[in-house]
């Protein structure tokens, strides 16, 4: 069987439509406000919650990327389990037992992704109704399994905590059974897939400082990313929050997490700088007769 | 044979930066549903290109056959979802249409005392939508039923109760805006 498989390999029927960070970033809107000449005109708060007029299209659209996600940490999850041989964890090669967690992880992955598809179909969403970005499988394609971890156990999963902790408070508050039981179950499975990695991280690099320095630079390319110029954030400018207590029970120091809101900001800052360029630019264009 | 509209449809901006939309195709739309739903009033409409929300709202100026019809959205209503910042029409004619059918009730006499869309509540535009939407598929427009009774539940409740109301107003077709509102 074939191993490190691209991106733009990935299976998918006519339903699904792809799309990458570079093209969503190109999109110049935005629901935040970048000057007061705006500020009137939109909500207080970004914050997806079900006192939002947009609430229930909000949470479709997010629980469709969360579907696309799962389908790709299934992918992203067994790839590693396969595309590696086993080994003492030195150079192309991983532990027996770190093929063990991705296989059992890439279950937890294929579960999730029928329920995710299942809550769809509840909130009256097709699949492949929205567009599917990838960025999440292409964190799962270099080519050290070290990392991968980083990329897709520590950054991704870590993601999938902030958004499931996201949903299920939205479940709850809007009063939809299906919604928060779902969501409190998956966030379970995820807390323990970043736990893994950053298990596996500390004790594949234990005599590598090198390799763990390097991944943790990576991880910390690859959370910036999954900010999505500010989507995940700390203030209610960012639709979805950062949720603190379930990072630290799957093994986020302090210290990691304030560096995740400090980049979640920073990103919220540059994204508002190149849309303020974008109005000016669009401003200087001529109106037309 | 389809009928045909007098309705004068107008769109602003007539060049779009921000989304890769043309008026006339919005104008097209438009002028569709101006002749399915039987309207012939002049209509506006106004896009915000500048957010990727999809909020809706819709004034008239009156209540006589020439009142002007403002119909505005955000431009994530008008968008296809598959590919950000292009226009659908699908998407537009389920959107406008609600919208517009909104306008056309509110030149009725028992929706005089509809509050203007900014004042309205979350859950008397879950029950508007709900009304709008159900005859918008009635008459042929594409639409996903189950998307609307989420979005009812989420202003009403996950309850029996609450889905039967969202099928009372979902398959009426003569409401006035005191009994659209009256609740489940």
């Amino acid at each position: 069987m074939r191993q490190f498989f691209p991106v733009e390999n990935l299976a998918r029927d006519e339903r699904f439509v792809q799309t990458n960070m570079a093209e969503r970033m190109k999109d110049a809107r935005t629901t935040v406000d970048v000057d007061a000449a705006t500020a009137k005109s939109r909500a207080s708060s970004n914050r997806l919650t079900p006192d939002r007029q947009d609430a229930s299209d909000g949470a479709r659209s997010l629980m469709h990327g969360i579907m696309v996600g799962e389908i790709q940490a299934l992918e992203g999850a067994g790839r590693t389990a396969h595309d590696f041989a086993a080994g003492d964890g030195s150079g192309d090669t991983i532990p027996f037992e770190l093929k063990l967690d991705m296989a059992r992880q890439a279950w937890d992955e294929a579960r999730h992704v029928e329920i995710s598809a299942k809550l769809s179909d509840w909130m009256g969403t097709d699949l492949g109704e929205f567009a599917e970005n990838t960025v999440l499988f292409e964190a799962a394609c270099s080519n050290d399994p070290i990392l991968r971890l980083a990329g897709v156990n520590r950054a991704l999963e870590g993601l999938a905590i902030d958004v499931f902790t996201q949903m299920k408070e939205f479940g709850n508050l809007a009063g939809d059974p299906y919604l928060e039981f779902c969501e409190d179950w998956m966030l379970a499975d995820e807390v323990t897939h970043v736990k893994m990695g950053s298990d596996w991280l500390r004790k594949v690099t234990a005599n590598d400082p090198d390799r763990r320095e390097k991944a943790l630079e990576f991880q910390q390319v690859v959370d910036k990313l999954f900010s999505f110029g500010g989507a995940r954030g700390e203030t209610d400018e960012s639709p979805i929050g950062l949720a603190r207590r379930f990072r630290e029970l799957a093994g986020f120091s302090d210290d990691e997490v304030n560096t995740i809101s400090k980049m979640d900001s920073d990103a919220l800052e540059e994204r508002k700088d190149a849309i303020r360029a974008f109005h000016e630019q669009a401003d200087a264009q001529p109106t037309p007769a | 044979m389809a009928a045909v509209s007098t309705a004068k449809v107008t769109v602003t901006p007539t060049q779009f930066h921000f989304v890769k939309y043309e008026s006339q195709d919005i104008i097209d739309v438009v002028t569709e549903l101006a002749e399915l739903l039987g309207v012939a009033n002049p209509i506006h409409v106004i896009i915000d290109e500048t957010t990727p929300l999809s909020k809706l709202a819709s004034e008239v100026d009156g209540v006589s056959s020439d009142a002007i019809l403002t119909l505005r959205a955000e431009s994530g209503a008008l968008e296809d979802t598959k590919r950000f910042t292009h226009f659908s029409a699908d998407a537009a004619r389920g959107s406008l249409g609600r919208t517009l059918l909104r306008a056309k009730d509110r030149l009725r006499s028992d929706f005089a005392d509809t509050p203007d869309d900014p004042e309205l509540s979350l859950a008397e535009n879950a029950a508007w939508d709900t009304y709008c939407a159900g005859r918008l598929e009635r008459m042929g427009v594409k639409l996903n039923k189950q998307r609307w009774l989420y979005n009812y539940r989420n202003r009403f409740g996950f309850s029996d109760n609450c889905d039967a109301a969202f099928e009372r107003l979902w398959s009426s077709d003569d409401l006035s805006w005191a009994k659209l509102t009256a609740g489940p």
